[in-house]
């Protein structure tokens, strides 16, 4: 699945102009304030849902700022063919997927449809060459048969009963990866560990902020965990890296079990019956209005999932540095 | 609260290292890679493999009494796979070797299970921690890759499970090990381990109730506890399957085919030997 990925030192080219979808993300505000340090860069377009006050972007003349709905499709032609290529864009960076346990069409929408329009569209784009496309580990599939430490081309989770949240992303990525090799434009994948940072969607900080974390009796698998400072890092340089692309898995400097990093969050581990959690979180969700759901956390709950990032570290020079900093934040 | 159970974390596990010390000093040359958190990233933890290399280090010095033959013969350095027999009803025979390795040449054999060990909770847990990986080929090549040693009993549960008129006949033998040795380029420790045979006689297979509880059966032994026999753990001299051939010869079943009976023939020699100088089941 993985084609045209290089082995050895990688040419880095910096970009002329970035497009980043998703810029109020935690991710999207680190990855904006890191581009706007590199000089070389000439234009940063940030787009998000958000208006300018409420983006809190920071103020620079070379960053442009874009309301837009990504479920839009005419607005996304509008964006491409204009802000974008008037300011000569050639990386498109897109984290932009929907960050809350929901369901639907619309949700579906932004997490596939958008994707599905922006590859349509840069096929006949004028300026851009690269686009950058965030997956997760949650596209894996996890199960005792499969190794712990999860290379590329490891099994994806096309099971019929995984919810939309892991459905979608599975159908993303297979759809930025269907284009590697077939489209103009570079297509890098990047499947990120589990950014554990407030606001950035992740289902094990939503489960680490209980003051009591229910986990699976007698299971405590190893998990990997990334922090924000190497999630922007491993972005960064799959925006240089011209002329390369592929699947990349991205793991964090932190690899521990689930009891060690409940410990680490100041939480308290109760063990159960593993039939029990599900009927439990889904109660919690009802009503404490959470949003980590048991049904996407099944399979890392017993069994461990380590990203291999091997290939990111001989292709693109990523290697984890920034453990984080524990407790993580509210 | 919080403080006084962390405090209490705090000087159980002083308590723990200073009972462990002496395991844990042994361990201190082992090549553990610590992923960041004091764990490997399959979850082995040294301080769990100190707290069970001194229980099973009793059994290994008093109740089964092990002793060893050929330790000489295992490689000083780099990666290895070593390739035993495997009885017992009860997995017995897999920790006395661990155990044996560990004590002998300060090494942790990363034990290769079959895959329903990973999901028995508690079990699966423990296992891990110890070394214990699953046997994908995945996990074994990053284990061989940073120059561990694999403990592999191509037998299978086909071998565990044996009746006790079939003790000492090799069951049907994999071919993985042969495999990962070609592709990887590293020796096979032959191993024979006698006395694991008799230990627990086999008299039946409860494999309704096993596939209950997530497991291929559940066994009827002769006997509540495993019998007092003495272990002999013969090592054998590390064969070099890979001289004369390329990685990519792995891919050819007849290659690997031969390899593996290499293997297995020098499992049965060993075995043949083991029980030939054997002089009693006790003893």
């Amino acid at each position: 699945m993985s084609e045209g990925a290089t082995t050895g030192a990688v040419r880095h080219r910096p970009p002329r102009g970035v497009l980043l979808l998703g810029a109020t993300t935690p991710l999207g505000r680190s990855l904006c304030a890191e581009l706007l340090a590199d000089p070389s860069i000439q234009a940063v377009l940030a787009v998000a849902l958000e208006s300018w006050e409420e983006a809190k972007l920071p103020a620079d003349p070379r960053l442009t700022y874009q309301q837009v709905d990504l479920t839009r499709p005419r607005r996304m032609h509008r964006l491409l063919f204009g802000a974008a290529r008037d300011l000569g864009v050639d990386v498109l960076v897109h984290i932009a997927m929907h960050r809350a346990y929901e369901s639907g069409a619309r949700v579906h929408a932004q997490n596939v449809e958008a994707l599905r329009w922006i590859l349509t569209l840069s096929e006949r784009h004028p300026t851009l060459r690269r686009l950058v496309f965030r997956s997760s580990v949650e596209v894996y599939r996890v199960q005792e048969n499969l190794p712990t430490l999860i290379t590329e081309d490891h099994p994806l989770d096309f099971s019929t009963e995984a919810p939309q949240w892991v459905r979608d992303r599975v159908e993303a990525d297979v759809l930025a990866c269907m284009r590697m090799g077939m489209s103009p434009v570079e297509v890098a994948v990047l499947r990120c560990s589990e950014l554990l940072a407030p606001g950035s969607g992740s289902q094990l900080h939503d489960y680490l902020s209980a003051p009591f974390c229910l986990r699976s009796a007698g299971f405590d698998p190893m998990l990997n965990v990334l922090s924000l400072e190497d999630a922007t890092r491993a972005f960064l340089l799959a925006i240089r890296a011209g002329g390369t692309q592929g699947i990349f898995n991205i793991p964090g400097a932190d690899t521990l079990p689930l009891a060690e990093c409940i410990r680490r969050s100041g939480r308290h581990s109760v063990p159960l019956p593993g039939p029990l959690l599900a009927p439990a979180y889904r109660l919690r969700r009802r009503f404490a209005g959470s949003q980590f759901s048991y049904r996407i956390y099944r399979g890392r709950f017993h069994f461990a999932a380590i990203l291999d990032g091997t290939r990111a570290r001989e292709v693109l020079g990523y290697v984890p540095q920034h453990p984080l900093q524990w407790p993580v934040g509210p | 609260m919080r403080g006084v159970l962390a405090t209490a974390r705090h000087w159980g596990r002083q308590g723990l290292r200073r009972l462990l010390s002496s395991e844990l000093e042994l361990l201190r040359s082992a090549p553990i890679r610590d992923a960041g958190h004091g764990y490997d990233l399959f979850g082995l933890e040294p301080e769990r493999v100190a707290l069970m290399l001194a229980l099973l280090g009793q059994l290994h010095r008093r109740y089964f009494r092990v002793r060893a033959h050929g330790v000489e013969l295992l490689p000083t350095r780099g990666p290895a796979i070593l390739a035993s027999n495997h009885s017992g009803t009860l997995p017995f025979d897999a920790t006395m070797l661990w155990t044996d390795v560990l004590l002998r040449r300060g090494r942790i054999p990363r034990a290769v299970a079959d895959f329903f060990v990973a999901g028995m909770p508690f079990v699966g847990t423990l296992f891990t921690r110890c070394g214990m990986v699953g046997g994908t080929p995945g996990n074994l090549r990053a284990l061989l890759e940073s120059g561990e040693w694999v403990l592999l009993f191509p037998e299978g549960v086909p071998g565990i499970a044996k009746p006790i008129w079939k003790r000492y006949q090799l069951q049907e033998w994999r071919e993985g090990h042969a495999e990962l040795a070609l592709r990887h380029r590293v020796p096979v420790v032959p191993v024979a381990l006698i006395g694991a045979e008799e230990q627990m006689p086999l008299i039946g297979h409860l494999h309704k109730l096993g596939s209950l509880l997530g497991v291929p059966y559940v066994p009827i032994p002769l006997t509540p506890f495993p019998l007092p026999v003495r272990y002999h753990i013969h090592y054998g001299e590390p064969l070099v399957l890979h001289e004369g051939l390329h990685p990519e010869d792995a891919d050819d079943p007849e290659v690997v085919k031969r390899a593996a009976s290499r293997v297995r023939a020098a499992v049965q020699a060993l075995l043949d030997r083991g029980l030939r100088q054997r002089q009693g089941l006790f003893r």
